[in-house]
Protein backbone atom coordinates (compact mmCIF):
# COMPACT_ATOMS: atom_id res chain seq x y z
CA UNK A 1 0.00 0.00 0.00
CA UNK A 2 2.81 2.86 1.19
CA UNK A 3 5.69 3.02 -1.22
CA UNK A 4 7.83 1.89 1.39
CA UNK A 5 11.53 2.79 0.05
CA UNK A 6 10.41 5.14 -3.20
CA UNK A 7 13.07 4.89 -5.81
CA UNK A 8 13.70 8.27 -8.06
CA UNK A 9 12.22 6.45 -10.65
CA UNK A 10 9.31 5.10 -8.65
CA UNK A 11 8.58 8.68 -7.28
CA UNK A 12 8.62 10.75 -10.03
CA UNK A 13 6.49 8.36 -12.07
CA UNK A 14 4.14 9.70 -8.91
CA UNK A 15 4.52 13.02 -9.24
CA UNK A 16 4.02 12.50 -13.25
CA UNK A 17 0.69 11.03 -12.30
CA UNK A 18 -0.31 13.91 -10.06
CA UNK A 19 -0.91 17.05 -11.87
CA UNK A 20 -0.27 19.43 -9.42
CA UNK A 21 2.99 18.35 -8.93
CA UNK A 22 4.88 19.06 -11.86
CA UNK A 23 6.26 21.80 -10.58
CA UNK A 24 8.57 19.46 -8.81
CA UNK A 25 10.66 18.38 -12.00
CA UNK A 26 12.90 20.35 -11.13
CA UNK A 27 14.30 18.63 -7.45
CA UNK A 28 17.46 19.14 -7.41
CA UNK A 29 19.68 15.62 -7.50
CA UNK A 30 20.95 15.94 -4.12
CA UNK A 31 17.54 14.68 -2.67
CA UNK A 32 17.37 11.73 -4.01
CA UNK A 33 21.14 10.63 -2.77
CA UNK A 34 18.89 7.70 -1.15
CA UNK A 35 20.33 6.09 -3.87
CA UNK A 36 22.95 4.67 -1.09
CA UNK A 37 24.61 1.17 -1.30
CA UNK A 38 23.92 -1.43 1.36
CA UNK A 39 26.58 -3.55 2.33
CA UNK A 40 26.54 -6.68 4.82
CA UNK A 41 29.42 -6.54 7.45
CA UNK A 42 29.99 -9.59 10.29
CA UNK A 43 27.54 -10.01 12.84
CA UNK A 44 25.35 -7.12 11.23
CA UNK A 45 22.24 -7.17 8.54
CA UNK A 46 22.28 -4.89 5.07
CA UNK A 47 23.07 -1.43 6.29
CA UNK A 48 23.59 1.86 4.70
CA UNK A 49 27.08 2.15 3.98
CA UNK A 50 28.94 5.74 4.46
CA UNK A 51 32.49 4.74 4.75
CA UNK A 52 34.27 1.32 5.09
CA UNK A 53 37.17 1.99 6.77
CA UNK A 54 36.49 2.93 9.84
CA UNK A 55 32.96 1.44 9.06
CA UNK A 56 30.78 3.89 9.35
CA UNK A 57 27.03 2.34 8.68
CA UNK A 58 23.51 3.43 8.96
CA UNK A 59 20.64 1.78 10.28
CA UNK A 60 17.73 1.94 6.94
CA UNK A 61 14.90 3.70 8.72
CA UNK A 62 12.52 0.91 8.59
CA UNK A 63 13.77 -0.84 11.21
CA UNK A 64 12.36 2.26 13.51
CA UNK A 65 8.98 0.53 13.12
CA UNK A 66 10.10 -1.43 15.51
CA UNK A 67 10.46 0.08 19.42
CA UNK A 68 13.88 -2.32 20.04
CA UNK A 69 16.58 -1.63 17.31
CA UNK A 70 18.15 -4.74 16.54
CA UNK A 71 21.50 -5.73 17.42
CA UNK A 72 22.25 -6.46 13.66
CA UNK A 73 20.47 -3.28 12.57
CA UNK A 74 22.23 -0.86 15.04
CA UNK A 75 24.53 1.63 13.22
CA UNK A 76 27.90 1.54 13.62
CA UNK A 77 30.47 4.36 13.68
CA UNK A 78 33.97 4.07 14.29
CA UNK A 79 36.87 6.77 13.65
CA UNK A 80 40.07 5.65 13.71
CA UNK A 81 40.84 2.82 11.34
CA UNK A 82 42.55 -0.06 13.11
CA UNK A 83 39.05 -1.65 15.04
CA UNK A 84 39.39 -4.42 16.79
CA UNK A 85 38.82 -7.55 15.30
CA UNK A 86 39.17 -10.22 17.34
CA UNK A 87 38.60 -10.12 21.22
CA UNK A 88 40.17 -13.13 23.15
CA UNK A 89 38.14 -12.92 26.78
CA UNK A 90 40.78 -14.80 28.58
CA UNK A 91 43.34 -12.12 27.42
CA UNK A 92 41.25 -9.13 27.83
CA UNK A 93 41.30 -6.68 30.93
CA UNK A 94 39.45 -3.16 31.98
CA UNK A 95 42.45 -1.69 33.79
CA UNK A 96 40.83 1.26 35.88
CA UNK A 97 43.50 3.41 37.45
CA UNK A 98 45.15 6.66 37.36
CA UNK A 99 44.07 9.40 40.53
CA UNK A 100 42.88 5.90 42.20
CA UNK A 101 43.39 3.71 45.66
CA UNK A 102 45.10 1.00 43.24
CA UNK A 103 44.72 -0.12 40.01
CA UNK A 104 41.86 -2.87 38.78
CA UNK A 105 42.22 -5.00 36.09
CA UNK A 106 38.88 -6.18 35.75
CA UNK A 107 37.87 -9.57 33.40
CA UNK A 108 34.65 -10.20 32.04
CA UNK A 109 33.66 -12.23 35.25
CA UNK A 110 35.01 -9.65 37.82
CA UNK A 111 32.55 -7.26 35.73
CA UNK A 112 30.17 -9.34 35.97
CA UNK A 113 30.06 -9.58 39.87
CA UNK A 114 29.20 -5.61 40.03
CA UNK A 115 25.65 -5.63 40.29
CA UNK A 116 23.99 -5.89 37.51
CA UNK A 117 21.92 -2.98 35.89
CA UNK A 118 19.72 -2.85 33.04
CA UNK A 119 17.49 -0.39 31.50
CA UNK A 120 16.12 0.99 27.89
CA UNK A 121 18.34 3.66 25.79
CA UNK A 122 19.01 5.67 22.78
CA UNK A 123 22.40 6.08 21.40
CA UNK A 124 22.78 8.61 18.87
CA UNK A 125 25.38 10.04 17.11
CA UNK A 126 25.63 13.60 17.29
CA UNK A 127 26.17 13.90 13.67
CA UNK A 128 23.21 12.30 13.06
CA UNK A 129 21.22 14.26 10.42
CA UNK A 130 24.18 16.00 9.57
CA UNK A 131 23.21 15.57 5.62
CA UNK A 132 20.65 18.07 6.28
CA UNK A 133 22.19 20.94 7.52
CA UNK A 134 21.91 23.63 5.01
CA UNK A 135 24.76 24.76 3.74
CA UNK A 136 26.23 21.53 3.70
CA UNK A 137 29.25 20.81 5.99
CA UNK A 138 31.91 18.00 6.04
CA UNK A 139 31.47 15.03 8.17
CA UNK A 140 29.47 11.87 8.14
CA UNK A 141 27.09 12.03 5.80
CA UNK A 142 24.13 10.40 8.50
CA UNK A 143 20.54 10.64 7.25
CA UNK A 144 18.47 9.67 9.93
CA UNK A 145 19.82 6.34 11.06
CA UNK A 146 22.43 7.02 13.31
CA UNK A 147 20.42 6.34 16.07
CA UNK A 148 18.72 3.31 17.95
CA UNK A 149 16.56 2.04 20.82
CA UNK A 150 18.56 -0.64 22.93
CA UNK A 151 18.56 -2.48 26.31
CA UNK A 152 21.52 -2.36 27.64
CA UNK A 153 22.87 -4.39 30.77
CA UNK A 154 25.70 -4.42 32.89
CA UNK A 155 27.19 -2.99 35.81
CA UNK A 156 27.80 0.61 36.88
CA UNK A 157 30.38 2.83 36.30
CA UNK A 158 30.09 3.99 39.92
CA UNK A 159 30.37 1.10 41.21
CA UNK A 160 33.45 0.16 39.45
CA UNK A 161 35.17 3.61 39.95
CA UNK A 162 34.27 3.04 43.90
CA UNK A 163 35.90 -0.32 43.49
CA UNK A 164 39.28 1.38 42.53
CA UNK A 165 38.73 4.04 44.79
CA UNK A 166 38.92 7.60 43.84
CA UNK A 167 41.05 10.24 44.90
CA UNK A 168 40.35 13.29 46.48
CA UNK A 169 41.27 15.86 43.55
CA UNK A 170 40.01 14.23 41.00
CA UNK A 171 38.68 16.10 37.56
CA UNK A 172 37.91 13.76 34.66
CA UNK A 173 37.42 10.51 33.66
CA UNK A 174 38.64 9.10 30.09
CA UNK A 175 37.98 5.94 28.32
CA UNK A 176 39.87 4.32 26.15
CA UNK A 177 38.84 1.62 23.96
CA UNK A 178 40.96 -1.24 21.38
CA UNK A 179 41.29 0.74 18.38
CA UNK A 180 43.91 2.73 17.23
CA UNK A 181 45.15 5.42 14.76
CA UNK A 182 46.73 3.59 11.26
CA UNK A 183 49.77 5.67 11.92
CA UNK A 184 51.43 7.24 15.43
CA UNK A 185 50.32 10.77 14.56
CA UNK A 186 46.61 9.69 14.53
CA UNK A 187 44.89 11.12 17.71
CA UNK A 188 43.71 7.77 19.38
CA UNK A 189 40.18 8.10 19.99
CA UNK A 190 39.71 8.65 24.06
CA UNK A 191 37.35 10.73 25.67
CA UNK A 192 36.21 11.84 28.95
CA UNK A 193 33.81 12.66 31.85
CA UNK A 194 33.81 15.13 34.04
CA UNK A 195 33.64 13.01 37.22
CA UNK A 196 30.50 14.24 38.80
CA UNK A 197 29.31 13.06 35.66
CA UNK A 198 31.35 9.94 35.34
CA UNK A 199 29.78 8.88 38.83
CA UNK A 200 26.10 9.43 38.07
CA UNK A 201 24.09 6.09 38.85
CA UNK A 202 22.99 5.62 35.53
CA UNK A 203 26.21 5.83 33.65
CA UNK A 204 27.04 2.15 32.55
CA UNK A 205 30.10 -0.13 31.57
CA UNK A 206 27.48 -2.69 29.16
CA UNK A 207 28.21 -6.21 28.09
CA UNK A 208 25.09 -6.93 27.08
CA UNK A 209 22.61 -5.12 24.25
CA UNK A 210 19.28 -6.50 23.99
CA UNK A 211 20.08 -9.03 26.28
CA UNK A 212 22.45 -10.76 24.23
CA UNK A 213 26.25 -10.10 23.99
CA UNK A 214 27.06 -6.88 21.83
CA UNK A 215 28.14 -6.94 17.87
CA UNK A 216 32.13 -6.46 17.60
CA UNK A 217 31.22 -3.49 15.87
CA UNK A 218 29.12 -2.28 18.54
CA UNK A 219 31.97 -2.66 21.21
CA UNK A 220 32.25 -6.06 22.10
CA UNK A 221 33.29 -6.89 25.14
CA UNK A 222 31.81 -3.95 27.07
CA UNK A 223 31.11 -0.63 26.15
CA UNK A 224 30.30 2.56 28.17
CA UNK A 225 26.74 4.09 28.07
CA UNK A 226 25.96 7.90 28.91
CA UNK A 227 22.03 7.72 28.67
CA UNK A 228 20.96 10.91 27.51
CA UNK A 229 24.17 12.10 25.96
CA UNK A 230 25.36 11.94 22.54
CA UNK A 231 27.40 8.30 21.74
CA UNK A 232 30.22 10.10 21.39
CA UNK A 233 30.76 9.41 24.49
CA UNK A 234 29.87 5.65 24.64
CA UNK A 235 33.23 4.47 24.29
CA UNK A 236 33.46 0.86 22.42
CA UNK A 237 35.85 -2.22 23.13
CA UNK A 238 36.68 -0.53 26.72
CA UNK A 239 39.97 -1.35 27.55
CA UNK A 240 40.91 1.50 29.70
CA UNK A 241 39.27 3.70 32.46
CA UNK A 242 41.39 6.71 33.68
CA UNK A 243 40.59 8.70 37.17
CA UNK A 244 42.68 12.04 36.43
CA UNK A 245 43.45 14.57 38.33
CA UNK A 246 43.26 17.18 35.98
CA UNK A 247 41.12 18.21 32.95
CA UNK A 248 41.51 15.57 29.90
CA UNK A 249 43.14 17.79 27.09
CA UNK A 250 42.83 14.61 24.17
CA UNK A 251 41.98 15.53 20.48
CA UNK A 252 38.40 14.00 20.77
CA UNK A 253 37.01 15.98 23.80
CA UNK A 254 39.20 19.51 23.63
CA UNK A 255 39.09 19.93 19.41
CA UNK A 256 36.72 17.52 18.25
CA UNK A 257 32.77 16.81 18.83
CA UNK A 258 32.37 20.99 19.66
CA UNK A 259 29.18 23.35 19.46
CA UNK A 260 29.24 26.88 19.74
CA UNK A 261 29.23 27.93 22.82
CA UNK A 262 25.39 29.38 22.62
CA UNK A 263 21.80 28.30 24.08
CA UNK A 264 21.43 27.07 21.09
CA UNK A 265 24.68 25.18 20.24
CA UNK A 266 24.17 27.08 16.54
CA UNK A 267 25.50 30.08 14.82
CA UNK A 268 24.29 31.54 11.75
CA UNK A 269 24.54 29.15 8.87
CA UNK A 270 27.64 29.51 6.65
CA UNK A 271 29.04 31.23 10.09
CA UNK A 272 32.23 30.30 11.72
CA UNK A 273 31.93 28.93 15.68
CA UNK A 274 34.18 30.98 18.33
CA UNK A 275 33.97 30.26 21.73
CA UNK A 276 32.96 25.89 21.69
CA UNK A 277 32.08 23.45 24.01
CA UNK A 278 31.81 20.08 24.05
CA UNK A 279 28.38 18.37 22.93
CA UNK A 280 26.90 16.62 25.37
CA UNK A 281 23.05 16.35 25.93
CA UNK A 282 20.79 15.14 22.71
CA UNK A 283 18.39 17.53 21.91
CA UNK A 284 14.91 16.61 21.61
CA UNK A 285 13.85 15.02 18.20
CA UNK A 286 11.29 12.87 16.49
CA UNK A 287 10.78 11.37 13.19
CA UNK A 288 7.91 10.39 11.07
CA UNK A 289 8.53 6.44 9.84
CA UNK A 290 5.60 5.71 8.46
CA UNK A 291 4.90 6.91 5.89
CA UNK A 292 7.83 7.31 4.09
CA UNK A 293 8.56 10.51 2.74
CA UNK A 294 7.30 10.99 -0.79
CA UNK A 295 4.90 8.15 -0.43
CA UNK A 296 1.40 7.75 -2.32
CA UNK A 297 -1.58 6.93 0.04
CA UNK A 298 -4.82 5.52 -1.35
CA UNK A 299 -7.31 8.38 -0.91
CA UNK A 300 -10.45 8.11 1.42
CA UNK A 301 -8.62 5.07 3.35
CA UNK A 302 -7.11 5.04 7.23
CA UNK A 303 -3.93 6.25 7.34
CA UNK A 304 -1.58 5.79 9.99
CA UNK A 305 1.07 8.30 10.65
CA UNK A 306 3.80 6.90 13.25
CA UNK A 307 6.72 7.55 13.88
CA UNK A 308 9.42 7.91 17.42
CA UNK A 309 10.29 10.49 19.62
CA UNK A 310 13.20 11.00 22.41
CA UNK A 311 15.14 13.51 24.26
CA UNK A 312 18.53 13.75 26.40
CA UNK A 313 17.40 12.32 29.85
CA UNK A 314 13.98 13.38 29.76
CA UNK A 315 9.98 12.11 28.91
CA UNK A 316 8.61 12.89 25.72
CA UNK A 317 5.51 14.65 27.24
CA UNK A 318 3.82 15.48 23.87
CA UNK A 319 3.89 14.91 19.96
CA UNK A 320 2.09 17.33 18.06
CA UNK A 321 0.93 16.67 14.48
CA UNK A 322 0.23 18.77 11.31
CA UNK A 323 -1.16 17.40 7.96
CA UNK A 324 -1.59 20.53 6.17
CA UNK A 325 2.06 21.82 6.58
CA UNK A 326 1.89 23.52 10.13
CA UNK A 327 -1.33 25.28 9.56
CA UNK A 328 -3.14 23.12 12.33
CA UNK A 329 -1.96 20.60 14.70
CA UNK A 330 -3.35 17.70 16.62
CA UNK A 331 -1.86 15.47 19.65
CA UNK A 332 -0.90 11.83 18.40
CA UNK A 333 -0.95 8.94 20.32
CA UNK A 334 1.81 8.20 22.78
CA UNK A 335 2.75 4.14 22.84
CA UNK A 336 4.33 2.88 26.04
CA UNK A 337 6.67 4.73 28.25
CA UNK A 338 10.23 2.90 29.00
CA UNK A 339 11.64 5.13 30.87
CA UNK A 340 13.59 8.83 30.14
CA UNK A 341 16.27 7.48 28.07
CA UNK A 342 14.34 5.88 26.10
CA UNK A 343 12.39 6.73 22.95
CA UNK A 344 8.34 6.66 23.10
CA UNK A 345 6.30 5.48 19.48
CA UNK A 346 3.30 7.44 19.01
CA UNK A 347 0.74 7.31 16.21
CA UNK A 348 -1.86 9.75 14.58
CA UNK A 349 -4.54 8.14 12.43
CA UNK A 350 -6.09 10.29 9.55
CA UNK A 351 -7.77 9.89 6.68
CA UNK A 352 -7.21 11.85 3.70
CA UNK A 353 -9.99 12.88 1.40
CA UNK A 354 -8.37 15.19 -1.44
CA UNK A 355 -6.09 13.23 -4.17
CA UNK A 356 -3.79 16.04 -3.58
CA UNK A 357 0.19 16.56 -2.10
CA UNK A 358 0.05 16.94 1.63
CA UNK A 359 2.76 17.74 4.34
CA UNK A 360 2.81 15.86 7.16
CA UNK A 361 4.70 17.23 10.12
CA UNK A 362 5.47 16.17 13.50
CA UNK A 363 7.25 18.14 16.51
CA UNK A 364 8.21 16.81 20.20
CA UNK A 365 8.30 18.54 23.51
CA UNK A 366 9.90 16.91 26.43
CA UNK A 367 9.14 17.23 30.29
CA UNK A 368 11.15 20.26 30.76
CA UNK A 369 9.69 21.39 27.77
CA UNK A 370 12.62 21.45 25.36
CA UNK A 371 11.30 20.82 22.14
CA UNK A 372 12.35 21.31 18.11
CA UNK A 373 13.22 24.20 15.99
CA UNK A 374 10.85 24.68 12.41
CA UNK A 375 14.27 26.10 11.13
CA UNK A 376 16.93 24.17 11.37
CA UNK A 377 19.49 25.08 13.64
CA UNK A 378 23.04 24.88 12.14
CA UNK A 379 26.81 24.68 13.89
CA UNK A 380 29.60 23.90 11.26
CA UNK A 381 30.61 20.46 12.45
CA UNK A 382 26.74 19.31 11.99
CA UNK A 383 25.65 18.44 15.57
CA UNK A 384 22.69 18.57 17.54
CA UNK A 385 20.14 18.28 14.16
CA UNK A 386 16.42 18.46 15.84
CA UNK A 387 14.61 19.87 12.95
CA UNK A 388 10.65 19.70 13.46
CA UNK A 389 10.04 16.72 10.73
CA UNK A 390 8.58 17.36 7.47
CA UNK A 391 7.52 14.97 4.84
CA UNK A 392 5.57 14.87 1.69
CA UNK A 393 3.27 12.65 0.54
CA UNK A 394 0.97 12.21 -2.49
CA UNK A 395 -2.85 11.12 -2.06
CA UNK A 396 -4.24 9.57 -5.32
CA UNK B 1 25.77 -17.28 42.65
CA UNK B 2 29.55 -18.47 41.44
CA UNK B 3 27.88 -21.35 39.86
CA UNK B 4 25.70 -18.87 37.53
CA UNK B 5 28.33 -17.00 36.53
CA UNK B 6 30.85 -19.38 35.67
CA UNK B 7 28.09 -20.41 33.48
CA UNK B 8 27.34 -17.12 31.64
CA UNK B 9 30.97 -17.12 30.07
CA UNK B 10 30.15 -20.48 27.83
CA UNK B 11 26.94 -20.15 27.30
CA UNK B 12 28.50 -16.08 25.45
CA UNK B 13 30.84 -18.09 23.45
CA UNK B 14 28.61 -20.84 21.95
CA UNK B 15 26.39 -17.16 20.74
CA UNK B 16 29.71 -16.04 19.63
CA UNK B 17 30.31 -19.42 17.51
CA UNK B 18 26.75 -19.15 16.06
CA UNK B 19 27.24 -15.66 14.18
CA UNK B 20 31.21 -14.71 14.19
CA UNK B 21 34.76 -16.70 13.87
CA UNK B 22 34.65 -17.22 17.50
CA UNK B 23 36.54 -20.43 18.72
CA UNK B 24 36.01 -20.38 22.92
CA UNK B 25 36.53 -17.39 24.33
CA UNK B 26 37.92 -15.75 21.00
CA UNK B 27 35.39 -13.46 19.05
CA UNK B 28 36.75 -12.50 16.26
CA UNK B 29 35.60 -10.69 12.66
CA UNK B 30 36.42 -10.84 9.00
CA UNK B 31 36.02 -7.08 7.86
CA UNK B 32 34.91 -6.96 4.00
CA UNK B 33 36.86 -5.67 1.22
CA UNK B 34 34.68 -2.54 0.33
CA UNK B 35 36.34 -0.69 -2.99
CA UNK B 36 35.47 2.70 -4.08
CA UNK B 37 36.41 3.98 -7.62
CA UNK B 38 37.39 7.84 -7.80
CA UNK B 39 36.71 9.48 -10.49
CA UNK B 40 39.34 9.77 -13.06
CA UNK B 41 41.17 13.20 -13.59
CA UNK B 42 45.00 14.49 -12.70
CA UNK B 43 46.04 13.69 -9.05
CA UNK B 44 43.38 10.45 -8.48
CA UNK B 45 46.84 8.34 -8.35
CA UNK B 46 47.99 10.49 -5.26
CA UNK B 47 44.98 11.07 -4.06
CA UNK B 48 44.29 7.30 -3.81
CA UNK B 49 47.32 6.16 -2.25
CA UNK B 50 47.75 8.76 0.70
CA UNK B 51 44.42 9.24 1.85
CA UNK B 52 43.55 5.71 1.47
CA UNK B 53 46.53 5.31 3.69
CA UNK B 54 44.19 5.92 6.34
CA UNK B 55 41.26 6.00 5.37
CA UNK B 56 38.61 4.36 2.81
CA UNK B 57 37.66 6.53 -0.33
CA UNK B 58 34.25 6.41 0.61
CA UNK B 59 35.42 9.11 2.91
CA UNK B 60 36.13 11.62 -0.36
CA UNK B 61 32.69 10.36 -2.00
CA UNK B 62 30.32 10.82 0.86
CA UNK B 63 31.19 14.66 0.97
CA UNK B 64 28.89 17.20 -0.38
CA UNK B 65 30.66 19.27 -3.18
CA UNK B 66 33.05 21.24 -1.13
CA UNK B 67 34.48 24.65 -2.64
CA UNK B 68 38.37 24.66 -3.46
CA UNK B 69 38.62 26.25 -0.34
CA UNK B 70 36.77 24.09 1.68
CA UNK B 71 39.12 21.06 0.16
CA UNK B 72 42.12 22.92 1.41
CA UNK B 73 41.02 23.65 4.87
CA UNK B 74 40.10 19.21 5.10
CA UNK B 75 43.10 18.14 3.56
CA UNK B 76 44.92 20.76 5.86
CA UNK B 77 42.85 19.11 8.85
CA UNK B 78 44.10 15.86 7.80
CA UNK B 79 47.40 17.12 8.29
CA UNK B 80 47.97 19.26 10.84
CA UNK B 81 45.22 17.43 12.67
CA UNK B 82 44.86 13.91 12.30
CA UNK B 83 48.63 13.91 11.59
CA UNK B 84 48.98 12.59 8.17
CA UNK B 85 52.41 12.70 6.56
CA UNK B 86 52.21 14.59 3.55
CA UNK B 87 54.01 17.03 2.07
CA UNK B 88 52.89 20.25 0.66
CA UNK B 89 53.47 19.46 -2.94
CA UNK B 90 51.63 16.31 -2.54
CA UNK B 91 48.99 18.20 -0.89
CA UNK B 92 48.19 20.62 -3.07
CA UNK B 93 47.69 17.61 -5.93
CA UNK B 94 45.39 16.03 -3.52
CA UNK B 95 43.60 19.78 -3.63
CA UNK B 96 43.66 20.01 -7.20
CA UNK B 97 42.21 16.95 -7.97
CA UNK B 98 39.46 16.60 -5.37
CA UNK B 99 38.15 20.43 -6.25
CA UNK B 100 38.16 19.58 -9.98
CA UNK B 101 36.80 16.51 -9.30
CA UNK B 102 34.76 16.86 -6.08
CA UNK B 103 34.44 20.62 -6.63
CA UNK B 104 31.37 22.90 -6.37
CA UNK B 105 32.55 24.14 -10.14
CA UNK B 106 31.29 20.95 -11.24
CA UNK B 107 28.07 20.62 -9.66
CA UNK B 108 25.73 18.73 -12.28
CA UNK B 109 28.06 16.39 -13.49
CA UNK B 110 27.87 13.95 -11.72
Amino acid sequence: MLCGRCTRRAFLKTAGAVAAMTALGDIPATLFADERRLVKFPEKTDLILLTSRPPQLETPVHYFTEFITPNDALFVRWHIANIPTSVDLREWKLKVGGNTERELHLSMEDIKKFEKVTYTAVIQCAGNGRSFFEPRVAGGQWKNGAMGNVVWAGARLKDILNAAGIKAGSVDVSFDGLDEGPLPPVPDFVKSLPIDKAMEDDIMVAYEMNGSYMPLLNGFPARLIVPGWYGTYWVKSLTEIAVLPNAFDGFWVKSAYRVPDTPCGCTPPGSPQERTIPVTRMTTRSLIVEPADKAQLPRNKPAEIRGIAFSGGYSIREVIISVDGGKTWKEAELGKDAGRYAWIQWKYSWRPYKPQQYTLMAKATNSIGESQPFEGLWNPSGYLWNKVEKIEVVVI
Amino acid sequence: MRKIRLLTIPVLCIAGLASAGSQGTVHSITLPSIRTELKAGEGKGITETLCAACHSLDYITMQPRFSTAQWTATVNKMIQVMGAPINENDARKIIGYLAAQYGTQNEGRR
